[in-house]
């Protein structure tokens, strides 16, 4: 996905032909238009023709998710011809799992049910509740029969309930699975909220279907808290060991009041608002998560998700590298507006982009998840630079500072104590006379051993070192594009001040540095990929594409940081624009060639990886 | 639920005055002024007849949390007690004490004391709290059993 080159204030028209060799720029922005168009449906991320390095993934929103849940909800309502709450709850409890929904559910509907705390369990089997019980396991407490403990928490709060209450409350459990319960204002009688203990005679009550009331204002407050503060969905009766859940419309019913309804606390109405929003989310969010064809964008705030199907599995993970976009930009809740600029990640407005296999980086291509993440991994251990110290170092035998020896002879003179000593055998110089170059007091066969060792041990150590530092050369110049895309803004201005050029043709400037910026980010993990490569052809290709890149990524840097004098910016954008063509092209080789590697099977490594077979004899 | 904290909490004093059961006591702590702290409870749990706990009467400190009765109180015996489900800290571990487990709103101040009770004579050894009183409890019943009655005797209120 390379859709960077939006502008907020313009429709994309504004290229010139010799600017422009990317072809996909036009159907891009046109592709964009469309998405917009379509609003909260299905968003189909705009994609030209399909490359190697990129991976197919659809954008959804949070709408379009809740649409996937309503087709699962509808196809378990027709098997089951139960109610759309039912089915909800059903599918939450199996976690999405259709086919283990069905087989159970058709061995024993009712255990099913209770299970889920759609219906309470059946009366006659124990007559007296359950004393209360300590360390309820979960099949216990949902097992257990919590309806009679209604009277028990009643007489608590007042005895007068349990004289009037058989001409309210049905004396059997309801007969369909689920009958909503609206509001019932139970004016007539003195009621005594268990919860928060309010007589007063006007507030409204609320029960499920286990009769267990409360008042109003106890349970918005309790989904508040649920919902808001513990990012729990499943919701249950507030009774002690009942296993109901509330279902949707209950908690829509209690933190959004029908207009017309009594409100318990009109302040409270935005934010109880927000609770639903956010109920609503966590429902997706449940959903998304037991799907392993989607994935939620990481991005704060940001509620759209990506179904990436051909890196559910993962086996996939060791073919494709998927790097997917959410589709919105910058951050906040509306960041999908293309203006925004402020943005503290980077480049502004930089698109949601973010691996679907892992969550280390959001663009480790060329490298494959498994890789980029042993790389991480080693780079983040202290052992690199221990073992550095320790084969480039020694101490001082008398002050015990760290010496590094970097030529010379083997008489030592330490810098800070004066001790003059023998770096080969540690002792002090003055047993040595003029052995300068031997100590033959350690010419043994231990002392050459032990030398041999430490040279081994720095050969390893130089290699990695020769990776890493490139490696985060380019990770630390990428750090640095927010500079340099300053630096650029400046310069187009003063471009546009000293020569004739408008603003539409300065912009090769800003899309030289995004280039830059992309390049080192592959070039990056080129390097970590390098690293783990075995030895052979096969890697002395990679490398031979991994230099062209970096060659001309390293000259086009250098163009953009060259000053700029009035009579040269003709040539300047000339050979800018160039380069960026160049530049843009070597890219797409590494990215294509190193992903067809890993289709073809065609990428050996020096250590085991994850899903590869086992390494070929290297190094 | 922070506005119906105070009033749920006089209602349960008023409750428990009224009617509570036999050997129990709670009452919120005083401040040092001498005023009453509502969020901060001291109680005393007996042991049942019957068992080895029987004759102690066990201190016990109920911290209420500002958003109480969504969130349970939390449950700590000072001095921390010699129990595979009591923490080293004196803290309860008990499902009903837990709001992602068995905690409800509807749980009263006597519910909880009396299932911290059934739990003193009836450990739950797939949730333990504390390494001593668990393995005790798990390889030797008899030592564990003297150790619980040493416990009791060293609680007999005065």
């Amino acid at each position: 996905m390379s859709s960077d080159y939006e502008f907020s204030d313009d429709d994309g028209d504004y290229y010139d032909d010799e600017d422009m060799v990317d072809g996909t720029q036009e159907e891009e922005s046109e592709d964009d238009m469309d998405m917009d168009a379509f609003g909260e449906d299905f968003k189909v991320v705009p994609k030209g023709k399909h490359k190697a390095y990129e991976v197919e993934y659809d954008s959804l929103s949070q709408a379009a998710v809740e649409k996937l849940m309503k087709q699962d909800v509808d196809h378990i309502c027709g098997i089951f011809g139960v109610d759309v709450s039912t089915a909800n709850l059903l599918l939450r409890y199996m976690k999405w799992n259709k086919e283990r929904l069905i087989e159970k559910y058709m061995d024993n509907p009712t255990t099913m049910l209770v299970a889920a705390g759609v219906v309470v369990p059946e009366a006659s089997s124990q007559p007296a509740p359950a004393p209360i019980r300590t360390h309820s396991s979960t099949s216990s407490s949902t097992t257990r029969r919590p309806t009679r403990a209604t009277s028990k928490l009643l007489a608590l709060a007042s005895g007068s309930k349990s004289a009037k209450s058989p001409s309210v409350s049905p004396v059997s459990p309801p007969s369909s699975f689920y009958i909503p319960k609206s509001l019932k204002p139970k004016v007539e009688e003195p009621f005594v909220c268990p919860i928060c203990f309010d007589d007063d005679t006007s507030i409204q009550t609320l029960a499920l279907d286990c009769e267990h009331t409360f008042c109003f204002g106890c349970w918005t407050a309790y989904a508040g808290s649920k919902i808001r503060d513990e990012g729990e969905h499943s919701m249950r009766c507030m009774a002690e060991g009942c296993a109901l859940v509330a279902p949707d419309h209950f908690i829509r019913s209690i933190l959004i009041p029908e207009p017309g309804a009594p409100v318990g606390d009109t302040s409270q109405e935005a934010e109880n608002k927000k609770t639903w929003d956010r109920f609503q989310e966590l429902l997706v969010r449940q959903f998304v998560a037991c799907n392993n064809n989607l994935k939620f964008c990481p991005y704060p705030s940001c509620t759209n998700t990506v179904s990436c199907p051909s890196a559910a599995s993962k086996a996939s993970l060791a073919i494709v590298v998927p790097t997917v976009s959410c589709g919105a930009r910058g951050l906040g809740p509306q960041a999908t507006s293309q203006s925004q600029t402020e943005g503290g990640l980077g480049l502004p407005g930089k698109e949601h982009m973010f691996c679907f296999g892992c969550p280390i980086e959001s663009d480790h291509r060329p490298v494959v998840c498994g890789v980029a993440r042993m790389w991480l991994k080693k780079c983040r251990d202290d052992s690199e630079t221990a073992n550095w110290i320790k084969s480039n170092t020694k101490e001082c035998s008398h002050c015990q500072s760290t010496i590094e020896k970097n030529g010379g002879c083997n008489h030592m003179t330490c810098k800070k104590c004066k001790h003059e000593f023998c770096w080969v055998c540690m002792g002090p110089w003055s047993e040595h006379g003029t052995a300068w170059y031997s100590c033959n007091r350690y010419d043994e066969k231990t002392g050459v051993d032990a030398r041999d060792a430490q040279s081994k041990s720095r050969a390893s150590l130089e290699r990695y070192l020769h990776y890493y530092n490139r490696w985060a050369n380019h990770e630390q110049s990428a750090k640095l594009s927010l500079d340099l895309y300053a630096k650029t803004e400046k310069k187009m201005e003063d471009m546009q001040i000293t020569s004739a050029l408008t603003w539409i043709e300065v912009q090769f400037m800003k899309k030289a540095v995004e280039e830059v910026d992309k390049c080192r980010m592959t070039l990056k993990w080129t390097y970590a990929m390098a690293y783990y490569l075995a030895k052979g052809n096969q890697k002395d290709l990679f490398e031979d594409n991994q230099r062209d890149l970096e060659k001309a990524v390293e000259d086009l840097s250098e163009l953009l940081e060259s000053p700029i004098e009035a009579e040269n910016i003709p040539t300047l954008r000339q050979q800018v624009t160039n380069k960026t063509v160049y530049v843009q092209k070597r890219n797409e080789i590494v990215l294509e060639d190193t992903a067809n590697g890993f289709v073809e099977g065609r990428w050996r490594w020096n250590v085991t990886v994850e899903g590869f077979d086992d390494p070929e004899f290297a190094d | 639920m922070s506005g119906i904290c105070r009033p749920r909490l006089t209602e349960e004093r008023k409750q428990w005055r009224k009617d509570h059961p036999f050997g129990f006591y709670a009452k919120p702590a005083k401040a040092a002024d001498g005023s009453m702290n509502l969020m901060e409870w001291e109680v005393g749990i007996p042991g049942k007849p019957n068992t080895p706990w029987d004759g102690g009467l066990f201190k016990l400190v109920m911290n209420f949390p500002e958003d109480y009765p969504s969130k349970p109180p939390k449950c700590k015996f000072t001095p921390p007690l010699f129990h595979p489900n009591v923490y080293p800290s004196g803290t309860v571990c008990l499902s009903i004490l837990d709001e992602e487990k068995s905690w409800k709103p509807a749980i009263t101040i006597k519910q909880i004391l009396l299932g911290i009770q059934d739990l003193l004579d009836d450990p739950n050894v797939n949730d333990p709290a504390q390494s001593d009183a668990y393995t005790m409890f798990k390889n030797d019943k008899q030592a564990y059993e003297r150790r619980i009655k040493q416990q009791a005797r060293d609680n007999i209120p005065k």
